[in-house]
């Protein structure tokens, strides 16, 4: 009798799931829709659709990689079973309160960027990041890559923005607000030497610049706070009280005065849950999601974004209120857009580029006080050429703001050396030349 | 496919039952069940299925000239074939490229000596480990050699003895199972609820096993047995920090390869076959001899009934046989000299055993089995690092990030006792957070049933208790394995690569 239960379970529960998959269909609340596409909204990503079945993507293993996929992201009431699993994970053991850990991710076989006959970079993922190589640590709830850089690879940078200053003597002004990682600034002794080590490898930046490019000494500022939550714990972007404090680094080497924190309309989001949670699953990140507030300039603005390639542009947004959840920092700029104009009415005739990762998306946006054309340019992305944006709109200041880890990687340096010779027009592959085999020529028969 | 995948429990698997069982026709089941078969191990890299037929029909053929020619020359010379056919696709795709790379560095070291310019015959085999080659390979020599012996009858349905060899239960990770044990089930098995029940419990426990023992314990073996440079001459591993590391990668070890073994038996009887148990807690041994009756058992039956006995057993030089059998198990494992290593280091202790036996007798259970365990533990280096080099990290070199190697073991770098940059508390954070794991691992591992034998009054009132219990009992490991699949980004086994 019970054998005869103990089977009918087992089978009933095997086969409920893909019952249940067709029960629920759509109607699920961890997804949203954006242009007729699912995405997770908690892991940012694209819902894993299913293929058509083809002989040749069967041959080739993609089609049942891929229904793997499919299998594991439509799993019926999957988000309930990821909060249990991380209930679960608990029972391993004794959690010790205020107890460091450390979690390592390795890069994905395959994911590397792609390169150009010459080596450089054409492709950027940022599925890994090379400032997490030695781990991260999770210290009361929050999350700090192991790294502190390196004043060797940082002088690597500095020579590429001088090389800019050289080029553009006379025209722009050349300057760098770069930040160090949150790792300057863990809240305990034993993990200080970080705060040097960050400080030593941005240093190397001001003793390598030359040709006139101006060091904002954003370190310095940022120390002066270091009491104060300027980054996320959840995740790897700073939060905008950062940022700001950058700009107030910047304002200084750039001969402006800051605009005080009292004289924007702060707001504030909760709840969020970034990249640093998603990378590590740790529930004591879990449990200390981040506040964000931040300041908005009294600047009115309009914004336009540009693909990758070419000057076709659309109606932006330099605050994106609406996000929220994982997405709460793409409230600046709306994410990582390729190239971004943003036009203000500060009448001043000053313009300016920003050169950036997504650290540099919460920067930006406080500088539309003292410029009234602002050009934001996403390294990894953008493929317009810079030295024409730079001519072509008259630009005054040319300025690299990028995080400590795209300065630290060669890789990315080179994208933004990239910047000033690229074509900024795509250039699809030369197709391979066809040799048609099949030609025969024959005596014709008069 | 992989048996903790959630397509193969809740897409795959029910729909094999169901197709399985809607029919009580054999030939209808044998049909369904070799179809079903097929699609598992076609999935992901369906060009290898060409060559599980070939190997199949092959040994089909010779199965039945074998039989034919009973007793003449030629049923030996099928034989050889079929011996010589099965070891040469093994090493066609499993040793090719080990065979090229000990050539290579002899003509170049030939070369060197002798200033000849001599080069390697062949090119080096570029061909990726079909899956299960070494599994089913072994199945079928043992088919054709029980044949030739008369154990067996040869099968001359060809579905029948496709679906033997390719029966999805065990045909990617083992056990190896022998014709002769299924041979009767293939024609005519009875499956009854019991049975199948009995299945289900063991499938859970497999994968419970699998899902939450080996993949934790990976989490913490990706953790401690690579280090890291930290610059100024600094490592994050001290050397107690790399030995737990390998207590962790022989705890994974055994529950991955267990835990699946656990899944294929639970599978089998699902589906009405009964196969032999592949592991006997090998991590209660009390000698190395004792171990190796314990551990992968089907392969070191298969050795012991096909190389062991015919070379001359105990009876005719016994150490040089024994050593032979160890060699050759670490060589089935993989095309490495570790796995060579590895069989001599195991075959050199048995030697000893056996002439210490008198010894190894009067000493106290306790030290005997933590001897053999710390041989083990031992061991499990060898399977885990690739190479037998020891790293040598240009300290200077900021581009040095991480390695895994020899080293921390013996504290050729870092500390032994200490580390910087705060890895000790974290590690014994770690500890901590996993200190009920641990007890799980430790329950896991006694083996209760030799302590508590059939007769016994408490494994019979436990045994009642688990019979009105089972239904929520393997409801509740099926839920707690599928929890954690949902969220798991890590979930390989080891033995697949075998």
């Amino acid at each position: 009798m019970m054998n005869l239960l103990n089977s009918i379970v087992f089978f009933a529960s095997i086969s409920s799931m893909v019952v249940m998959y067709f029960i629920i269909g759509d109607n699920r609340s961890d997804i949203e829709f954006h242009n007729g596409k699912a995405y997770l909204t908690a892991e940012k990503r694209e819902l894993t659709e299913l293929q058509p079945f083809t002989f040749e993507n069967y041959l080739n293993g993609d089609w049942a990689k891929t229904f793997d996929l499919f299998v594991n992201d439509n799993f019926p009431h999957r988000e309930t079973f990821m909060q249990w699993s991380v209930q679960l994970r608990k029972l391993r053991g004794i959690e010790v309160e205020n107890q460091e850990k450390i979690v390592y991710l390795k890069p994905k076989k395959g994911e590397q960027p792609k390169f150009d006959e010459q080596g450089n970079p054409i492709e950027y993922l940022d599925e890994y990041d090379e400032s997490y190589s030695n781990g991260l640590l999770i210290l009361n709830g929050r999350v700090y890559p192991r790294s502190g850089g390196s004043p060797k690879l940082a002088a690597n940078f500095a020579r590429m923005v001088s090389d800019y200053a050289a080029q553009l003597a006379g025209e722009v002004r050349v300057l760098t607000a770069v930040p160090p990682l949150s790792s300057a600034f863990i809240p305990a002794a034993e993990y200080s030497h970080y705060n040097g080590q960050n400080q030593r490898s941005l240093e190397a930046i001001r003793n390598n610049l030359t040709n006139g490019a101006i060091f904002c000494d954003v370190f310095t500022e940022l120390n002066n706070h270091a009491g104060e939550q300027l980054y996320f714990g959840t995740d790897h972007h700073w939060k905008p009280i950062g940022a700001y404090y950058a700009y107030v680094a910047f304002c200084k080497g750039a001969g402006f005065t800051p605009v005080p924190l009292e004289q924007m309309e702060k707001r504030t989001k909760t709840n969020f849950l970034g990249t640093m949670y998603q990378m590590t699953q740790d529930p004591s990140v879990k449990e200390n999601p981040d506040v964000m507030d931040y300041y908005i300039p009294k600047v009115q603005t309009t914004a336009i974004r540009y693909g990758e390639f070419g000057f076709k542009g659309s109606a932006a947004k330099v605050f994106e209120h609406g996000c929220s959840g994982g997405a709460t920092y793409s409230t600046f700029l709306g994410g990582d857009r390729p190239l971004m104009k943003i036009t203000t009415n500060v009448k001043n005739g000053r313009k300016a580029v920003v050169i950036k990762n997504s650290m540099g998306n919460a920067f930006s946006v406080f500088l539309i006080s003292h410029y009234e054309e602002l050009w934001v340019v996403d390294l990894r992305y953008s493929k317009q050429n810079l030295i024409e944006i730079i001519r072509t709109n008259k630009i005054n200041d040319l300025i690299f703001a990028p995080g400590m880890n795209h300065v630290m990687n060669p890789n990315t340096v080179n994208m933004m050396r990239r910047l000033g010779t690229q074509s900024g027009v795509y250039i699809p592959p030369k197709p391979k030349p066809v040799v048609d085999s099949t030609t025969v020529i024959t005596d014709t028969i008069p | 496919m992989v048996f903790s995948s959630l397509t193969f429990i809740y897409v795959f698997l029910p729909l094999s039952l169901l197709f399985h069982y809607l029919s009580r026709n054999t030939l209808y089941r044998n049909i369904a069940l070799t179809v079903f078969s097929l699609i598992f191990y076609a999935w992901g890299e369906p060009m290898w299925i060409i060559l599980l037929l070939i190997s199949s029909f092959y040994d089909y053929f010779n199965g039945i000239l074998v039989e034919r020619f009973h007793g003449t020359w030629k049923a030996k010379l099928f034989l050889i074939l079929s011996v010589v056919g099965n070891l040469g696709i093994l090493f066609a795709y499993k040793y090719g490229g080990f065979i090229w790379e000990n050539i290579d560095w002899m003509l170049k070291n030939f070369n060197e000596w002798f200033n000849t310019s001599m080069e390697t015959p062949f090119e080096k085999p570029t061909n990726t480990l079909p899956i299960g080659i070494s599994f089913y390979t072994f199945q079928t020599i043992s088919y054709v050699v029980d044949v030739y012996r008369g154990d067996v009858k040869a099968q001359r349905n060809p579905l029948n003895f496709l679906m033997f060899v390719s029966l999805f239960h065990q045909l990617v990770a083992g056990p190896i199972v022998r014709y002769v044990t299924i041979a009767e089930q293939i024609e005519n098995r009875k499956v009854d609820w019991a049975l199948i029940s009995s299945g289900v419990g063991r499938f859970c426990f497999g994968l419970f096993k699998k899902v939450v023992v080996a993949n934790i314990a990976s989490e913490l073996v990706d953790k401690y047995m690579i280090y890291t440079y930290h610059g100024d001459g600094n490592f994050d591993l001290s050397s107690y920090e790399a030995w737990f590391g390998i207590v962790m990668f022989s705890v994974q070890i055994y529950f991955d390869f267990s835990g699946y073994s656990d899944m294929a038996i639970g599978l089998g009887r699902m589906f009405g076959f009964k196969y032999d148990e592949n592991f006997k807690h090998p991590y209660a041994a009390q000698s190395v001899g004792d171990f190796y009756r314990r551990w992968h058992i089907s392969l070191g039956t298969f050795l012991r009934d096909y190389v062991y006995f015919p070379l001359g057993g105990g009876r005719k030089n016994r150490y040089r046989n024994v050593v032979i059998v160890w060699l050759l198990t670490g060589f089935w494992h993989g095309a490495s000299w570790n796995f060579v290593l590895w069989g001599l280091y195991f075959g050199c202790f048995m030697v000893i055993e056996k002439l210490l036996e008198d010894v190894l007798k009067k000493t106290p259970r306790i030290i005997r089995h933590a001897y053999t365990l710390i041989l083990i533990v031992f061991s499990r280096a060898l399977f885990y690092f690739d190479t037998l080099y020891l790293s040598n990290p240009h300290f200077e070199n900021s581009d040095f990030k991480y390695e895994s190697d020899w080293s921390p073991l013996f504290g050729f770098i870092g500390n032994l006792f200490s580390s910087p940059n705060a890895v000790n508390p974290a590690f014994y954070g770690d500890l901590m957070m996993h200190v009920y794991f641990f007890i799980l691992v430790i329950l896991l591992c006694i083996p209760w049933d030799e302590i508590f034998t059939e007769e016994n009054r408490f494994r019979l009132k436990v045994e009642r208790v688990y019979y009105f219990a089972q239904p929520a009992v393997n409801f509740a490991l099926l839920a707690i394995a599928t929890t954690l699949l949902v969220n798991a980004t890590h979930n390989p086994f080891i033995y697949f690569r075998f």
